[in-house]
């Protein structure tokens, strides 16, 4: 195992994650231009959804993994349609909705800790008898390869979504004016209600996968979140393409500045990675 | 008798928190989430001093506030350059990165092992050993905070602060370099809950960094919310509520790690509720 290439892997795993969740939060910001604090905690809808469902019940594993994506995509929907919708309507300010955000988090985190316990669990069945394949020395795993199919999958299939149909044009025009996209008769709140669909069950896909390839926990969602938050920021937020970006350069400057720094820090880095951006570039790379 | 004097005891490090921390978010209009911050720094000065060097646990309060006092300076000043939604994100990242530095500066803090055996303070040759005495200098410490808050507030200083909160344009027009102002603000704020965390690690005697999580955090943006943003007296009832919930629920039956969980379900539940139906809290004075 070479350093070199292990540590070029490990930084596009990373990255595409971090993509996965940046995507699902831009998407939903870009329609509605505010944070969503609660979309990371849907990762950990979707990974202990496939955990209940495959594990504890035994179910087809592909089932459950598609019941999974559902559950967090419905759960984000009805954050929306219960919570967000209503607030929008009175047309509160941003922090308003940041803070019940942030309530829906703590609300969905705890459920989730009562239920099944805060431990650790993994999701895959044969721990460490993993398929493992080499590249110019470097090591990756067959779940990590998964992730990365799977990630690229998505990019693309969201790209044609964006590019080709009335649904993607719908959400541009939301994206440029709420308003004047109601006037020429789009349905705002039903086409932000999908948005806030697909974006959680994005990320409910990044927790199952995140959960096969290390692990499930309550308080997975937040520190995923941030990372796609930052990804976001760094990419240009509200700009799709740019988070993806965003993301594999967040995935490279974690996973190489802990080649010389000790592995621990790599949550202070990528915040001090988001401050140096918000005060000198806030923007980010591709601004809008 | 001892639990209800445990119970007075948290609710006025919680009631300085809360108090110190309207002055920032529900005065000044700062969504900070980062007060855990201060909260440790003022925590681990007194762990640290009192260990290793025997220092008067007076003496290590001050010191502690003033550490919290640079600290929050210079954080401060990052965060001046922020608005809004970004300034809440950007202050997230700070209580993470410092959290990270708790956790990982071993030589110093000890790392998640955490610093044990703190002397209770002593003053004059008086020793507040028993839990009365200790409530005592807690409810004393929390009456100074709460008068010099109301000062602060009542002051020509607190009512720029409230105009820079409602149109700080306008403020800036009439001449009031207010960059300045909200400096003061958060670095008074700072050095109030360094207070509370020298408190906090003399009475438990003991520190860890899971005390500064980011939940910390939000619990305290929690109790000012409920109480009523902009209210002195609304924090001290936010602080007093969210303090008895857990024990009232422990009281219903339910198993203390449950408990906690539902602690977050209901605090989740009040943030969520308060930002539909009533965004100023219970006694509050202005709307997020």
């Amino acid at each position: 195992m070479e350093i070199l290439p292990q540590l070029i892997f490990n930084s596009i795993i990373a990255g595409a994650i971090y993509a996965l969740v940046a995507l699902g939060f831009n998407l939903i910001y870009g329609t509605t231009k505010f944070f969503n604090l609660a979309h990371g905690v849907l990762s950990a809808v979707g990974g202990y959804a496939v955990f209940f469902f495959a594990k504890s019940l035994g179910w087809n594993l592909y089932l459950s993994v598609i019941i999974g994506m559902l559950l967090a995509g419905l759960v984000g929907y009805g954050l929306d349609r219960f919570i967000y919708r209503p607030l929008r309507q009175r047309k509160v300010s941003n922090m308003i909705l940041l803070v019940a955000s942030l309530g829906a988090f703590t609300v969905i985190q705890a459920v989730i800790a009562i239920l099944f316990s805060s431990q650790f669990k993994t999701l895959s069945q044969n721990v460490g008898q993993q398929q493992i394949y080499e590249f110019w020395g470097g090591i990756i795993t067959q779940t990590q390869l998964v992730i990365l199919i799977v990630g690229f999958i998505i990019m693309a299939g969201l790209l044609i979504l964006f590019k080709l149909t009335l649904f993607g044009k719908a959400i541009k025009a939301i994206s440029n004016d709420e308003e004047v996209a109601k006037i020429v008769g789009i349905n705002t709140n039903k086409i932000i209600g999908y948005v806030f669909f697909i974006g959680s069950a994005i990320a409910g896909l990044t927790g199952i996968l995140v959960g096969f390839d290390t692990g499930i926990e309550p308080t997975m969602g937040m520190s995923l979140l941030l990372k796609g938050v930052i990804a976001s920021i760094i990419g240009g937020v509200g700009n799709i393409y740019g988070g993806v970006v965003g993301a594999f350069l967040l995935g490279f400057i974690e996973n190489f500045g802990i080649w010389k720094i000790s592995g621990e820090w790599k949550d202070a880095i990528a915040f001090a990675v988001l401050i140096i951006f918000l005060l000198f570039k806030p923007g980010g790379i591709f601004k809008k | 008798m001892e639990y209800l004097i445990h119970i007075g005891i948290l609710f006025a490090f919680y009631a300085i928190l809360g108090v110190s921390l309207n002055l920032v978010v529900g005065y000044t209009g700062l969504l900070s989430m980062t007060h855990a911050v201060f909260y440790g720094l003022g925590a681990y000065t007194t762990a640290i001093l009192l260990t290793q060097f025997g220092v008067n646990f007076f003496l290590s309060v001050i010191l502690g506030i003033i550490i919290a006092g640079v600290v929050g300076l210079f954080i401060g000043i990052v965060l001046s350059r922020f608005k809004g939604d970004i300034y809440a994100l950007a202050s997230f990242g700070f209580n993470i990165i410092v959290f990270s530095i708790f956790l990982n500066w071993q030589s110093l803090t000890n790392g998640p092992l955490g610093i044990a055996g703190i002397k209770k303070p002593s003053l004059l040759g008086f020793e507040f050993s028993s839990n009365f005495s200790f409530l005592i200098l807690s409810l004393v410490v929390l009456l100074l905070i709460y008068l010099l808050s109301q000062f602060i507030v009542k002051s020509s200083f607190g009512r720029v602060l409230k105009a820079i909160r409602e149109d700080e344009q306008a403020v800036q027009v009439f001449g009031y370099q207010t960059i300045y102002y909200k400096l003061t603000i958060f670095v008074i704020g700072a050095c109030m809950a360094a207070v509370a965390g020298s408190l906090f690690a003399s009475y438990i005697s003991f520190v860890d960094p899971s005390s500064f999580v980011l939940m910390e955090s939000i619990f305290v943006l929690a109790i000012i919310i409920l109480g009523g943003l902009a209210n002195l007296r609304g924090a001290l009832l936010g602080a007093l509520f969210l303090i008895l919930l857990p024990e009232i629920l422990r009281f219903v039956g339910f198993p203390s790690d449950i408990a906690a969980q539902m602690r977050q379900v209901i605090y989740g539940l009040i943030l969520i509720f308060l930002m539909l139906y009533r965004p100023q809290g219970l006694m509050g004075e202005y709307k997020l």
